[in-house]
């Protein structure tokens, strides 16, 4: 494919944005986990 | 808190400075490719997210190996964390590849070799982890899963390969892949910052293996007798 | 090798036994293909033209049906548990039951392409090439599909777990043998069958190999 392509701002931003939401998501999701499995864990030791 | 989780942790934060960092430079400071126009900076986060994508799902596959042969917990801990996170990479990849694709291609998908094996890939290994859903045996479930990874991951490269060649027969090839030199530094701090988050991210997430399967494999609490004192039924007279 | 032969001729017969059962297989293929046929609608030469890619499908979704079925009779009173405790290598268990798988799906192949011929006006002169891919094309199911459908069949979901699985997997057999089929069919000016043909035969040899060196992990206890 030849010539330029115009502007195309959009879609670099849809991209960054996806892959912030992804990875963060992620992240937070695998925190969450963890907070809750140490919490189950001390519990039980505890409890 | 363990001191691995807090370097897990540590890792992580330094990943996300390093990915704000690079992303920063590339979007702000780089400029605009020749023939792509500003559409190309979307390669900044798109060839490090492909990098460690198969880094984390060969990472997984090592594990899978180390399993079979040691039959040590903290290899499937591993595995099970190693193919979480390659699952999401990989998926991110599609997505990447397909909001690339449409400016430069005209569609939302091109059937490109890679990311064709990658949108595979998602599948087979997510198939992977539902597997793993639905076996409650912690041995078999540690056992399977490595097979199955290996078959995957041995799976890889025939894909990638039987699609190259099944799609260059319909169009010719002309994926931009070089990236200019002038735009390498872009590239390389947001290929270490994804590997850090993501080395980082499968620490954590090991560990929430661990802790689950301590759990599942603990000795039930012993039953505690009921407020009214009286004994328990048993089957007998009426 | 007696090992092999023995475990062999077990499921051969076990199939011939459940031989309704293989009949009831080979119409579910023969119904997908006529689905397939009302998806495109009845336009004659767009169907010729994709006859290949729906005889693979039509055959790689009953391939689920007869791959999970092989595992039945094992999972009954314990029937694994039996085999393996006979001195004959989880090894020969494996070969001797992807064996018999493959001859089913091959000869469930075979059946289909009257039905595709029929169907899409989809036939063809080059018998040995066609029987070729249906050979080695169900050769790469078979292989994979043994090891995951004795992971498959102790688990609870056992019936979305095994295409779940194995579909990702045999991408590259359908994608060879398609285009391989396709060529028999529709002409080959420019000589490609055999490098999909090599690709199929690849395919298969690394994938009984992998699987016997596997299998008898999967079924240890």
């Amino acid at each position: 494919m030849s010539g330029v392509i115009e502007g195309g701002w959009e879609f670099v931003i849809a991209a960054y944005t996806v892959s912030a939401l992804l990875l963060g998501g992620y992240a937070t999701s695998v925190f969450l986990r963890f907070k809750k499995e140490k919490a189950r864990a001390t519990n039980e030791v505890s409890g | 808190m363990r001191a691995s989780s807090a370097r897990s942790i540590a890792f992580v934060a330094f990943g996300v400075a390093l990915l704000l960092a690079g992303s920063w430079w590339g979007l702000a400071k780089a400029p605009g490719e020749v023939f792509m126009g500003d559409v190309q900076r979307i390669m900044y986060v798109h060839v490090p997210t492909a990098w460690n994508a198969m880094l984390a799902l060969t990472f997984a596959f090592v594990c899978a190996l180390c399993f079979l042969f040691t039959n040590a917990w903290k290899w499937d801990n591993r595995l099970e964390a190693g193919m979480e996170m390659g699952v999401v990479l990989s998926l991110l990849l599609c997505m990447q590849g397909s909001i690339w694709a449409k400016p430069t291609w005209g569609v939302w998908w091109d059937w490109d070799p890679r990311l064709t094996t990658t949108a595979v890939m998602v599948f087979a290994f997510g198939g992977i982890l539902a597997l793993r859903a639905f076996v409650d045996d912690p041995v078999k479930r540690a056992v399977w899963s490595s097979v199955a990874c290996i078959v995957a991951f041995v799976d890889v490269p025939i894909v990638y390969f039987s699609v190259k060649w099944w799609n260059s027969l319909h169009q010719a090839q002309s994926t931009p892949q070089t990236v200019s030199s002038a735009f390498h530094w872009p590239l390389r701090i947001n290929a270490f910052g994804i590997l850090f988050l993501w080395i980082g991210l499968v620490g954590l997430r090991a560990r929430v293996a661990a802790l689950r399967r301590r759990g599942e494999m603990a000795p039930p609490l012993t039953q505690k007798q009921p407020a009214t004192g009286r004994a328990p039924i048993t089957g007998g007279a009426v | 090798m007696n090992a092999l032969f023995a475990a062999f001729r077990k499921d051969l017969l076990l199939q011939w036994r459940g031989r309704t059962q293989m009949v009831a297989i080979f119409a579910f293929g023969a119904a997908a293909l006529l689905l397939f046929s009302f998806a495109i609608g009845p336009d004659s030469s767009a169907l010729r033209e994709h006859a290949a890619g729906f005889l693979w499908l039509g055959l790689l979704l009953a391939s689920t049906l007869s791959l999970a079925e092989s595992f039945e009779c094992e999972m009954e009173e314990q029937a694994l548990e039996g085999l393996l405790l006979l001195p004959a290598s989880t090894r020969a268990l494996y070969y001797g039951k992807a064996i018999a798988n493959w001859a089913q799906l091959a000869l469930l192949g075979m059946a289909l392409v009257p039905v595709m011929v029929v169907l899409y006006d989809a036939g063809t002169l080059r018998l040995l090439s066609l029987l070729a891919v249906i050979l080695l094309g169900t050769a790469g199911l078979s292989a994979p599909g043994t090891l995951y459908a004795a992971m498959t069949s102790q688990t609870r979901a056992r019936q979305t777990l095994l295409p779940l699985l194995l579909f990702p997997l045999v991408v590259p057999v359908l994608l060879a043998a398609v285009k391989a089929t396709s060529l028999v069919i529709l002409g080959d000016p420019m000589e490609q069958y055999r490098p999909w043909i090599t690709l199929l035969g690849a395919f298969a040899v690394i994938h009984w190999s992998i699987g016997g060196l596997l299998f008898g992990r999967v079924v240890e206890d």
